[in-house]
């Protein structure tokens, strides 16, 4: 579903992103661990065609994101660190808007029903997402890609900031959407995290993805460990 | 999708503090310049309508006097004012209302509320053009600056465009928006304009203005639109939203208050005007020709003689003080021509420069379509000037017409001197049809704001190609 195919990225002399290759398939969440500058948003941004790739392609349900930038963000939804929502709509208004900037239109029971899914309470649909916590807003957002019906999730540090108890419930609804086939590339800090709800993690460093670990064959002590002797290096 | 956006945007202004202090004070200030535009209109329509009947009357029902006497007697002419003058009052207060047509000269205009007014007043006063034309774009800015660096700066454009959200529909989408809050703000007051418009419209609904009514509001329609598409351009591309203001006031501040009087300046300084001292002296000069007098009457006595076939002026059949008096009206009138014409024919050279400046700011183009729809620019003035210098010149010769044909009989005789001169009556007086100004067609009008109109659609066209296209999907 996402591919990256020697994707890099280059400022000038600066490699953000080098020769990526990656493979997401529908159902799996591969979670990119890396400090600050390690290149995890910056292949984010490439997925989404923020930023223009300086050589390789990235693709998404096979086509090529540089080449169809509109067709590829049909099957993409993205949750940043802080899904930034209109503070003067209420919470269903916005859920309303980007879905149907997204090609989709529903009643409002369906609405509703989605705030229900990801767990917010009765009644918060109606407020103005002013009043919103950061927790409730990574809720909604997770309600966009829903209903948006996207195949594949593209995840900024979307934890980052969040209470254990909402990280633990953004976590379980993760879990949900790739149970339901959806292919999630996820950018962390949360080694925890990253064990717990992916299926693979990568670790990067320098732009590079230095080592790639099925999270079912290691325990959480050792992909501590591996990080950081990749870290120390 | 568009209209989607443009839903979402106008809702969101609606529930905007801001947008609803503004939209209160753009709409109490339209209101009420249109109610002063409309009291103005509906008290000097009517001071109009009284003074040209009691002018006409006291033409009317003058006593028997001497013909020539009448025409020193004098009648006055009061522009007509057009019901869209209620929006845009243009040059009338500093060209006058009222002309005094008698016999030998062209009068200038009287009577211009500008002088008329206090230094303060000067300051205080804003006509609903005005308020068109520099405080709804200043709305416009205040309401979209942010509409795209804003939401750069709140994450919400990565959220959008990660959609696949086409940036010309987004710029459509916000667009139509704030042309959708305008609209709130400023269909109220336009219906109360064309209220005001329908209750003082003497012939029917408009009065025949209705097609310059129409094309009064797609203009300003295409005015607001380039100031939409400018703000949002400037706003997509801005690095901050504090910089989009920055960058947008400073624009709105050239274009309202700085453009037109550098244009004024540019065109007095490319076309200069004598001053009223000059033109004065140099017209009576140009008068004041005792020899040219004398070679026209000469001229005009020999052409009788051969008419009439006589061989002496003392045997023409006619009075000569009448012919002498209508040949000191043509030499007049050929004087008045041109220098009245040299000075207009520079006016409309300045005014062609204000209105190539348009391309510079287009409050410059607005101004000038708005001025000649309400039938207040210079043009229709002049249009007026030269109506009424006609029906003046109609006056004299009807006079001198009827002095000529009555000469008095053994004119130099004592029993002549005993008789008088020639009088005459209510029956000469109403020889002189009354005065009716008709206003030039709406065609006229257009084809002399041809530059103005094309200016504003250049802006109109370039702002709204910049803004459609205002950032590739990925700058975030």
């Amino acid at each position: 579903m996402l591919e990256a195919v020697d994707l890099s990225k280059r400022y000038g002399s600066q490699t953000a992103l080098d020769r990526l290759n990656l493979r997401i398939s529908r159902g799996e969440v591969f979670c990119l661990l890396g400090a600050n500058g390690a290149g995890k948003t910056t292949t984010i941004n490439l997925f989404l065609n923020f930023i223009d790739p300086s050589s390789g392609t990235a693709r998404i349900n096979g086509l090529d994101v540089a080449k169809a930038p509109l067709e590829t963000k049909k099957y993409v939804a993205y949750i940043p660190e802080q899904v930034m929502l209109y503070r003067n709509l209420t919470g269903l208004e916005n859920l309303e808007y980007f879905t149907a900037l997204a090609g989709h239109e529903y009643p409002r029971a369906t609405y509703v029903d989605l705030f229900r899914q990801v767990g917010l309470a009765p009644g918060v649909e109606d407020q103005r997402v002013g009043t919103y916590s950061k927790g409730m807003r990574q809720k909604v957002g997770i309600a966009i890609a829903i209903a948006k019906k996207a195949a594949a999730l593209l995840l900024d540090e979307p934890t980052s900031g969040l209470d254990p108890k909402a990280s633990n419930e953004f976590s379980a609804l993760l879990k949900r959407m790739s149970d339901q086939g959806v292919a999630v590339l996820m950018a962390t800090h949360d080694l925890f995290r990253a064990k717990e709800s992916g299926s693979r993690v990568g670790i990067m460093k320098h732009g590079r993805l230095v080592a790639t670990l099925s999270t079912a064959e290691i325990g959480h002590a050792d992909l501590e460990r591996i990080y950081l002797e990749h870290m120390h290096d | 999708m568009i209209r989607r956006i443009a839903r979402k945007e106008l809702t969101e202004m609606i529930r905007d503090g801001r947008f609803r202090v503004l939209a209160a004070a753009v709409l109490g200030v339209s209101v009420l310049s249109l109610a002063v535009g409309w009291k103005q209109y509906a008290d000097i329509s009517r001071q109009h309508q009284v003074a040209q009947a009691a002018t006409r009357s006291q033409w009317l029902h003058q006593t028997t006097k001497n013909p020539h006497s009448a025409a020193h007697y004098g009648v006055y002419a009061f522009k007509p004012k057009s019901p869209l003058a209620i929006v845009d009052t243009g040059v009338d207060p500093y060209m006058g209302v009222a002309v005094w047509l008698e016999a030998h000269k062209q009068n200038e205009f009287k009577y211009r509320p500008a002088a008329d007014r206090t230094a303060v007043e000067r300051f205080g006063e804003m006509t609903a053009a005005e308020t068109l034309q520099v405080l709804v774009p200043l709305f416009i800015v205040l309401m979209t600056f942010s509409a795209f660096a804003g939401e750069r700066e709140q994450g919400t454009l990565r959220q959008l465009l990660s959609l696949g959200v086409k940036p010309r529909d987004l710029a459509l989408g916000k667009a139509a928006g704030v042309g959708a809050a305008l609209g709130l703000i400023l269909l109220p007051a336009a219906l109360l304009g064309v209220a005001a418009l329908a209750l003082t419209s003497d012939g029917g609904f408009l009065s025949g203005s209705v097609w310059r009514t129409i094309l009064l509001v797609l203009f300003y329609l295409a005015y607001f639109a380039t100031f939409v598409a400018i703000s949002l351009g400037v706003s997509a591309r801005a690095r901050s939203s504090r910089l989009a203001l920055v960058l947008l006031l400073a624009f709105w501040f050239a274009n309202s208050l700085i453009a037109s009087r550098v244009a004024a300046d540019v065109a007095s300084w490319l076309h200069p005007t004598p001053s009223a001292v000059e033109f004065q002296k140099a017209m009576e000069a140009d008068l004041n020709q005792p020899q040219e007098m004398e070679r026209r009457l000469a001229l005009r006595t020999a052409e009788l003689m051969r008419q009439y076939r006589v061989d002496s002026p003392e045997a023409l059949p006619i009075a000569m003080q009448g012919v002498s008096l209508q040949e000191g009206e043509n030499h007049g009138d050929e004087v008045f021509d041109a220098h009245y014409g040299r000075l207009f024919d520079t006016f409309e050279r300045q005014n062609t420069v204000y209105q190539v400046g348009g391309l510079a700011a287009p409050m410059l183009a607005i101004r000038s379509v708005s001025m000649g729809l309400a039938g207040t620019d210079f043009n229709q003035h002049r249009h007026f000037i030269t109506a009424a210098e006609a029906y003046r010149r109609l006056i004299q010769r009807t006079m001198n017409d009827d002095i000529m044909a009555h000469p008095v009989k053994g004119g130099g005789t004592a029993d002549a001197e005993r008789r008088g001169p020639y009088v005459a009556g209510s029956e000469l007086w109403a020889k002189v049809p009354p005065f009716e100004y008709e206003a030039p067609a709406t065609s006229w009008v257009l084809a002399n704001t041809r530059w103005s109109i094309a200016m504003l659609a250049v802006w109109l066209i370039l702002a709204s190609v910049w803004m459609s296209r205002p950032i590739a999907t990925r700058a975030i």
